[in-house]
């Protein structure tokens, strides 16, 4: 079916433009905005690797309890047990990076791999991977995570490494959709009447040239959903746990005395996921309109 | 209708169901499998703590447990399964199923009522920007959709409650065993919480705004523009309707894990709460059965868009 686009013409005279300069400004503002969030991210968590932190994270000072940011060199202040918040905040990164990035490492590879046999060797494959790709979207994620919880007490990279599980067919399915419309094309045509190896199409032709965006922006959004996950097991009680911070227990931790009307202890780490979460979520949709909408501009 | 355009969709609909059949038998396989593998079996939890000679252990496990293959012990629990015996959870000694069932009805309308306002905020963005493209009204609103979407739903429960006790005196934490005059406020907060912050909004409004102006810029919109025909009841079903139930459908699973969250929040009795509170007793059998009945909404809800779609557009659906 022809779908009739008046834009057509006018990519193709832009073809030759730098991709920042045809994009447009919101989504240039969403990536750059996403970039600074990723960046401080990823600072923060060298920082805190390395013990670079302006108070130690555990060190209890009962005569400073909840105060207010700014008071007495502590930047973000206290919580309820006079520990440095945003110390905790730096260090509450380590729960969910290395995780996270297993997690998206699991779904990007199997994801591909899947998605390439499915797309490229067609039918009988293709029946089998969406078989498995309905089951494994059955289960609420959340939910399978607490069936894992109960039968075996993981830890947070056991629970990460289903996070990733579940997330293989969202990769798997992006995959063959693109691979089964680059299939009809003449370059892979010509690649095939070249004598090319199957090894050498999939790879080069169609995994690096023309898959590369799909799957960074996969795994920036994959980083949120791994963010998210990890807040709320911490929430309810089955990631990391207290004294070690995360900033999903460090927002139950401070929930006690929300009621009192003392905000500041839990809403600290909540901003610090909302604007994590909205950072990685800007930046891969960002990308995604600017890589893989060319056509509308 | 005419019979013979029911008899093909009647076959496509079968065809589903037996899809959705088959897929449910995988998700109880894998079920079998995560617990068949979980260390620890209930035999040894019965004889722990009881004094009990190495000899005598052996003797007893010889009498009671039979050491079946574990096709054999999968067939018999599935068997069990389909009898509509579930097993009795461990903690408290109930049927499975009565307990699963009975907080089943409170989470369904949970997700129903969030998926709800889900749409009644995200549809008017969706519409506005397909048809407008970014003006001032839009693009604040396509900020907030991101906003509202990162939101950790814990919190903002907090932030529902804390305000809802100080400006209106309630308490949505007891759950309840509050007066009959505003007991219907404990029911909308969880749902507007779980609606506004169940991480979705902005994919819902991305999703719709892209099939929409698809939709948008097909043919025979253009002549229905044409011909000065209205292009909402032209584009009604492959532009709302479609993407509509298929949004709501690939988002239940997520919305339901959001639930075990704002569950856990406003102490709502549902299926969230118990599997928390399974997940904390290490309760197989109701686990189990939590997320035998979560798989099955799952699947029911993608059954349902996959009959829209094809009462909708049979010929599409056929390939």
């Amino acid at each position: 079916m022809k779908r009739y686009s008046q834009h057509k013409t006018i990519v193709s005279n832009l073809s030759g433009v730098a991709f920042w300069k045809k994009a447009g400004a919101m989504n240039l503002l969403y990536v750059s905005y996403g970039i600074a969030i990723v960046s401080t991210v990823i600072v923060s968590y060298i920082l805190g690797a390395f013990e670079l932190l302006p108070f130690d994270p555990q060190e209890i000072d009962l005569k400073l309890m909840i105060t207010s940011p700014g008071s007495s060199g502590h930047i973000l202040g206290t919580d309820f047990m006079g520990r440095d918040i945003l110390s905790r905040l730096i260090i509450g990164i380590q729960a969910y990076f290395l995780p996270g990035l297993l997690a998206i490492a699991i779904a990007i590879i199997f994801g591909t791999w899947f998605g390439v046999l499915a797309g490229y060797w067609g039918r009988g494959f293709d029946t089998s991977i969406t078989y498995i790709n309905n089951l494994l979207n059955s289960f609420p994620r959340l939910v399978l995570i607490l069936l894992m919880v109960a039968a075996f007490k993981p830890d947070i990279y056991y629970i990460m490494v289903i996070v990733g599980i579940t997330n293989i067919p969202v990769v798997a399915s992006l995959i063959k959709g693109k691979i089964q419309f680059l299939k009809g094309k003449f370059f892979i045509e010509a690649a095939t009447a070249l004598g090319l190896k199957n090894r050498v199409i999939i790879f080069k032709h169609i995994l690096w040239h023309n898959c590369r965006s799909v799957l960074i922006i996969q795994a920036t959004l994959q980083m949120a959903e791994a963010i998210l996950m990890e807040t709320s097991l911490s929430y309810l009680g089955f990631g990391v746990q207290e004294p070690t911070p995360s900033w999903g227990n460090m927002v139950q931790a401070g929930a006690n005395y929300f009621m009192q009307g003392k905000f500041w202890p839990s809403t600290a780490p909540a901003l610090a996921i909302l604007f994590t979460i909205m950072g990685f979520h800007l930046l891969g949709d960002g990308l995604n309109n600017i890589f893989e909408r060319k056509q509308k501009i | 209708m005419k019979l013979s355009s029911i008899r093909p969709i009647t076959l496509l609909i079968s065809k589903e169901l037996m899809i959705t059949a088959f897929l449910l038998l995988g998700v109880s396989f894998v079920i079998f499998i995560i617990l068949f593998l979980s260390p620890g079996d209930p035999f040894s939890a019965m004889v722990k703590g009881q004094i009990m000679s190495e000899a005598a252990t052996k003797g007893a496990s010889d009498a009671l447990v039979v050491p079946d293959a574990w096709y054999s012990q999968y067939l018999s629990w599935l068997n069990n399964m389909l009898h509509g015996n579930f097993g009795t959870s461990t903690r408290s000694g109930l049927p499975v199923l009565r307990e699963v069932v009975l907080v089943t009805i409170n989470t369904i309308y949970l997700t129903i009522g969030s998926m709800f306002v889900t749409l009644l905020l995200a549809i008017p963005i969706a519409v506005v920007s397909a048809r407008r493209g970014m003006t001032p009204f839009t693009w604040p609103a396509t900020i907030f959709t991101y906003v509202i979407s990162a939101l950790p739903v814990f919190w903002l429960g907090y932030i529902v409650i804390y305000i809802s006790m100080h400006q209106f005196g309630l308490f949505p934490l007891a759950f309840g065993s509050m007066s009959k005059k505003f007991s219907w406020i404990y029911f909308m907060l969880p749902v507007f919480v779980l609606g506004l912050g169940n991480g979705t909004i902005s994919e819902v409004v991305r999703y719709l705004r892209d099939e929409m102006e698809r939709v948008f810029a097909e043919d025979y919109i253009r002549t229905a523009r044409a011909k000065g025909a209205s292009i909402w009841k032209h584009s009604f079903k492959e532009g709302f309707l479609i993407p509509i139930t298929e949004i709501i459908a690939s988002k239940v699973s997520f919305i339901l894990g959001g639930a075990i969250v704002v569950e856990q929040v406003f102490n709502w009795p549902g299926m969230g709460r118990m599997a928390w509170q399974a997940a904390q007793d290490r309760d197989y059998p109701l686990i189990m059965g939590i997320t035998l009945m979560a798989a099955i909404i799952v699947r029911l809800g993608s059954l349902i868009q996959r009959v829209v779609h094809i009462i909708v557009n049979p010929r599409a659906s056929q390939e």
